[in-house]
């Protein structure tokens, strides 16, 4: 009764944990500086005026 | 019943995988805390589901993951060298076979510790692999904190869901574990993300503190008591009203001890008459023995190597009163007594070089701990996390090295995992460092070549 609660519990958040997890585009990357920059010449060279 | 829920469980988070490849990695972590399929009876043991874990995790790794700007930090190399010295040990043992069964899993816990902080690129990954080691241990702590509040437990008395005492279920170990994640626990209700901190986690949270505090009670470990007191006097440096706190923890303290079921404070009152203990006069003895046996053998006699000790040691029992006193002597003969402490193991099993190389990467975790602590202790908004994260970790670290002086732990793959998130947090932050520092260089470029031309 106790180890089946206890067990539920945990694995009931780790594996909500897991779900919230794959749903963070952070997990894998996060925005650096040099992506902000890279995005910023790319959108430079986009504009008509640069 | 059990074993249809684990298998949900598993099939789920591999599925997931499947879609983050990095959830291999925190799988793995699950399956080599929690042991799954000790707990079940039938589907697990057939299938090699660590296996099949850490080879998803180490293929997804090699196959998808980002390698651009990867940091190897020196410890990294020390757990590699200490890897190929215990290799090199286990081939001229003194035991050769029962060298062979712990090398089979020492070895795996050092080589995922080096593999561990190559996967930890983002701050998500870090959080997320402290909470699944946080969660997998709270499956154990959880159970032994509730049945420490119905039973009061005792020492290799409470049940802890399995029969054999090893990994994080033995008694001495769940207890310094629990403690030593205390900190961590407590980083959880105010810096997480996965889980924000609302009213929820801090329950959660304070909850499973509760409960990692019952272990040393529920498991009647001298260590766990040892720990805490430690750790209370770590966490002082953090607490901004250091008179409440202490003020406070001596009145939870005092309005705890009626409480505390007889089992603990009759085993905690030898602390103090330790001489008359069988427990504490062969570690004194195993202790000698070690050293004099490392004197003869420099490079260590492999693992297990504690097989071959024999020892004699007088339980001295003081009785009657002050004056009156005489001194029982009680001969005691022992062999093949484990070591009790993880120094004397690495001194016995791995000799000079392999202690030297074990106390180089744990206080070298303490000192870069301590490094990041100071370089972001005035650091604000998106980086406040970072100090606090670093004190939790050190904290964690300092409660395991105490720990480890009692209880034989040299190699507890939770620890080396801890070391992994250490070294991961390191390299991230150096990482995040260079590319900040980066910008600067090219903008700052300009207004000197302009001064020059003044």
């Amino acid at each position: 009764m106790i180890d089946n609660f206890s067990l539920g519990l945990t694995h009931g958040l780790m594996l909500l944990a897991a779900w919230l997890l794959i749903r963070r585009p952070d997990l894998d990357r996060e925005a650096s500086s040099r992506d902000a920059e890279a995005a910023k010449k790319s959108s430079r060279w986009g504009r008509k005026d640069a | 019943m059990r074993d249809l829920a684990f298998l949900a469980f598993l099939g789920a988070i591999f599925a997931l995988g499947f879609r983050r490849p990095f959830l291999f990695v925190l799988t793995y972590v699950y399956i080599d805390i929690v042991s799954p399929q000790r707990l079940t009876y039938l589907l697990l043991n057939a299938v090699p589901i660590s296996l099949i874990a850490v080879g998803l995790a180490i293929v997804a790794w090699a196959a998808v993951d980002d390698k651009k700007d990867v940091r190897l930090a020196p410890r990294q190399g020390l757990i590699l060298i200490l890897l190929l010295y215990c290799w090199y040990t286990t081939g001229h043992a003194d035991f050769p076979v029962d060298a062979v069964f712990k090398w089979e899993w020492v070895w795996k816990a050092l080589a995922f510790a080096i593999f561990l902080p190559l996967t930890l690129r983002t701050k998500l990954r870090i959080e997320s692999l402290l909470l699944f080691m946080i969660l997998s241990a709270a499956s154990i702590i959880i159970v032994g904190g509730i049945k420490t509040i119905g039973s009061g437990g005792g020492y290799g008395q409470l049940n802890l869901m399995v029969e054999n005492n090893s990994g994080l279920y033995e008694g001495s170990t769940i207890s310094m574990v629990a403690i030593a994640i205390i900190p961590i626990i407590l980083w959880f209700t105010k810096f997480g993300t996965i889980f924000v901190p609302d009213w929820r986690v801090k329950t959660f949270g304070f909850a499973l503190v509760f409960a990692c505090l019952l272990i040393p009670i529920g498991t009647s470990t001298r260590t766990g008591l040892v720990c805490i007191a430690l750790l209370i006097i770590l966490m002082l440096r953090d607490t901004k009203r250091r008179v409440v706190y202490l003020s406070l923890i001596g009145m939870v303290g005092l309005a705890a001890v009626p409480f505390l079921p007889s089992t603990f404070t009759e085993r905690m009152g030898t602390i103090k008459t330790y001489q008359a203990d069988a427990s504490a006069s062969t570690r004194i003895e195993v202790w000698k023995w070690t050293i004099a046996y490392a004197k003869d053998h420099p490079f260590g006699g492999g693992f297990e190597a504690y097989r071959q000790n024999t020892i004699r040691y007088d339980t001295v029992k003081v009785e009657g009163e002050a004056n009156n006193a005489t001194l029982d002597k009680t001969l005691q003969v022992d062999s093949g007594r484990a070591y009790h402490s993880a120094y004397f193991e690495m001194l016995g099993e791995q000799g000079y070089p392999g202690l030297a190389i074990w106390l180089m990467i744990h206080i070298g975790g303490l000192f870069r701990m301590e490094v990041l602590r100071r370089r972001y202790a005035r650091a604000e908004g998106d980086e406040a996390w970072i100090a606090p994260l670093a004190a939790a970790l050190q904290n964690a670290h300092f409660v395991y090295l105490l720990g480890a002086a009692f209880i034989a732990i040299a190699f507890q793959p939770f620890v080396y995992m801890l070391i992994g998130a250490q070294i991961g947090l390191d390299t991230y932050l150096a990482r995040k460092r260079t590319d900040s520092n980066w910008r600067p260089i090219m903008r700052r470029r300009p207004p000197p070549l302009k001064a020059a031309q003044a």
